[in-house]
């Protein structure tokens, strides 16, 4: 049985790569992407104004191997989905988790990134707001602000799971730590790996710490982040997933991944 | 393209539940930015230099920049600065509807105060020396004479004035306050139906806007009965 | 301070955008504005019922809200039509740049129709009575005497409408232009320095508002040269 697996596992990886290269060097097709550009370090400008990130990384690969040029598009992030389906770009590379609500207007690519959320606040605040399983604790959270980002899986989560808890809505990301910092929330729920990388290693992060465990529901956070595309594009999809699996077997998301974090993050 | 008329329906409540936060904004931003126009008008006009200096710079730099800049400056980038977070005005600063009123006011302050000192010189000087042979000091020339009759010159310009201020009110959803078009734009975020909702507020703008341009409209007939032909 | 270094070429090639911006709205809104004044003024029931819906409408919507609504709606109107003519378009759509632009100059060409109509009426009847006698056509007569003459008259509120659209270029950043604002947004990203960097924006603004007041000073002069007092 174990030869015969190794075998099958050898020969879709061979027909993933064939697949892959065989239809992409059939033409040089251009492909607009959307991204935040503000989101270290998935996708950000650098001082010199280049596009860098995690997800930058896994585009130019994913257009490599299908053989398309990319264009980037910056899009405030509330505005992503109805800006992708007003056809302002074709694909959305922005660390957007794959969830039912949104499947319903859209399509996604198999995952590229698992997704998690974690809340950040500061430290020793004393605060008991998860019980022993996870799950929160409703009552604890009344009277305490959460800096959120609209329309993320996040804001999703408090919305239907903390309902009574007091949510304030961002339209960027960056603005979430400023705000943490100088007390206008008393915590913010957030990406925990950009928090580590962005935050909390840093000085102005030295104050604060996880204050819950990782929350992984698949409900609201789906099974990971994938590439974004309007439904109707199945030839495409069928591409990108391809590249997406090449990619990962052969390690280069994981060595976009170590760029940037110390760890593998698919 | 089909509208999704149900959506608007759904949202519209959802919106104008915002009207209190975007009309608590503008009543309280133009009542204070008046206040702060008649000081600086006064500032403007005194013919001191160590008033009227300060003041032109202070038009000079609010007119001469984006609010929304503004706006961020107090909100984001005001935090950054120890001094504010340990003054006594840090509990207003902190909250966004406190920046956003202090934006919305140093602004609208410097527009009005022009709008005032334009109403000021176009009073008939002829009005002003009758004053003064009549013994009257110049400030109960200000009080009396003045003032009624430029008020009555800039009510049209005023009128604008306001009326660009409810619009701006608008930018408060940058800084997360759930005004109208905050709970506009957190609607789209999640229905991912921006036509709809959008033009559905722009309706509600319009009939805002309106009801403000007729009612200064109204105030503007009343002050100026005198002085209209009976043709 | 030192927060700022790489990011001074960025904020340049940001303000080079906004200049563009500038200069095309411009022309856009001189256009709309001639447009609307025009059509307000003319004997045809429906262009004054045109232009009258275009001022309402762009004078009333705050300014956001339209430019949300431009980005939005543009791709799938203008796809909707190209697809009338030829269904193998996929999509049609305009870049921020343009979308914004095109926005703005509505917008503040909303106000200068008012402006130009104003001003229009304000042409001695004279000068037309005589370019009649001469012979010249309605529309040479628009071209060679009309707008010079108006052009004097309604050059300085359309100061003020410069000065509008140079601060709207600010909102555009909203919808994805890589103005000096949207740059300030990325620089506080990596650098965590929001005050310094909307400062050097407000800077940036200050400075084009300051050359369009001396601009426009430039040509009220030149406009009105010919009314000089000979001495």
């Amino acid at each position: 049985m174990k030869m015969i697996k190794k075998c099958l596992v050898s020969l879709s990886f061979i027909a993933a790569v064939l697949a892959v290269v065989v239809v992409g060097t059939a033409s040089a097709e251009k492909l607009r992407v959307g991204m935040e550009c503000t989101y270290a370090p998935f996708n950000f400008k650098n001082a010199n104004g280049e596009l860098m990130g995690y997800d930058v990384d896994v585009a130019k690969g994913v257009a490599g191997l299908i053989g398309a040029d990319m264009e980037f598009v910056c899009q405030k992030w509330d505005g992503m989905i109805p800006a992708l389906l007003a056809n302002k770009f074709d694909l959305v590379i922005a660390s957007m988790s794959i969830t039912e609500k949104r499947l319903k207007k859209m399509d996604f690519s198999d995952t590229y990134r698992i997704s998690v959320g974690r809340l950040v606040g500061k430290k020793n605040a004393g605060w008991k707001l998860f019980d022993g399983t996870g799950r929160p604790i409703v009552a604890n959270f009344a009277g305490l602000k959460v800096g959120l980002e609209r329309a993320t899986t996040y804001s999703d989560w408090f919305e239907n799971e903390l309902p009574g808890a007091t949510v304030v809505l961002y339209d960027s990301n960056e603005a979430l730590y400023l705000d943490l910092v100088n007390g206008r929330t008393d915590m913010i729920m957030t990406n925990p790996m950009k928090a580590h990388l962005r935050f909390l290693s840093k000085e102005d992060g030295a104050g604060f710490e996880f204050v819950s465990p990782q929350i992984d529901e698949k409900k609201y956070f789906g099974i990971g982040v994938g590439i974004g595309l309007r439904k109707g594009n199945d030839e495409l999809k069928g591409r990108l997933n391809a590249a997406v699996e090449t990619l990962t077997l052969m390690g280069w998301l994981e060595k976009y991944a170590l760029q940037y974090f110390p760890f593998a993050i698919h | 393209m089909i509208f999704d008329f149900a959506l608007i329906v759904d949202s519209i409540p959802k919106m104008l539940a915002g009207f209190w936060m975007t009309f608590e904004l503008w009543f309280l931003s133009a009542v204070l930015g008046m206040a702060l126009a008649i000081i600086l008008l006064l500032m403007r006009i005194s013919g001191r230099w160590y008033l009227y200096a300060p003041a032109m710079a202070y038009i000079y730099i609010f007119r001469g920049t984006p609010i929304l800049v503004q706006i961020f400056i107090i909100y984001h980038g005001f935090p950054q600065l120890e001094f504010i977070r340990e003054s006594i005005f840090w509990p207003i600063l902190r909250e966004p509807f406190g920046c956003a009123i202090l934006a919305l006011t140093l602004n609208t302050g410097a527009y009005v105060s022009e709008i005032l000192r334009g109403g000021v010189l176009g009073v008939d000087r002829g009005l002003k020396e009758a004053g003064a042979a009549l013994g009257l000091s110049s400030t109960h020339r200000f009080i009396y004479i003045t003032s009624p009759i430029a008020i009555r010159l800039a009510l049209p310009a005023y009128s604008n004035d306001i009326i660009s201020l409810m619009k701006s009110t608008a930018l408060a959803s940058t800084i997360t306050l759930l005004d109208m078009m905050g709970i506009a734009r957190t609607i789209v975020a999640e229905t991912y139906a921006p036509y709809e909702i959008f033009l559905s507020l722009t309706v509600i703008y319009l009939i805002l806007t309106w009801i403000i341009q007729k009612s200064i409209g109204l105030i503007e007939k009343r002050m100026s009965r005198h002085v209209r032909s009976e043709a | 301070m030192e927060a700022l270094n790489g990011w001074w070429d960025d904020f340049f090639w940001g303000s080079v955008v906004v200049a563009d911006v500038f200069v095309v709205s411009l022309i856009l809104t001189v256009l709309f504005g001639l447009t609307g004044a025009a059509a307000k003024l003319s004997k045809n029931r429906v262009a004054q019922s045109i232009a009258n819906g275009y001022t309402i409408i762009f004078r009333g919507t705050p300014e956001i809200l339209v430019l949300l609504l431009f980005y939005f709606g543009s791709a799938i109107a203008l796809t909707a039509i190209a697809q009338i003519s030829n269904p193998e378009i996929k999509y049609v759509d305009i870049p921020p740049f343009w979308a914004g632009s095109i926005a703005i100059a509505l917008i503040v060409g909303s106000y200068a129709t008012e402006t130009f109509r104003g001003a229009f009426l304000g042409v001695e009847p004279g000068q037309i009575e005589a370019a009649r006698a001469l012979g010249l056509s309605n529309f040479k007569t628009f071209i060679y005497v009309r707008i010079p003459a108006m052009w004097r008259l309604a050059l300085p509120p359309f100061g003020n409408h410069m000065l509008s659209l140079i601060k709207d270029t600010a909102l555009i950043s909203i919808i994805g232009l890589e103005e000096t604002l949207f740059v300030a947004e990325q620089a506080i990203a990596t650098t965590g320095k929001p005050f310094t960097m909307f400062i050097v924006v407000g800077a940036i603004y200050l400075g084009f508002s300051t050359i369009i007041t001396l601009s426009v000073v430039v040509l009220e002069k030149y406009a009105n040269q010919h009314l000089k007092i000979a001495r």
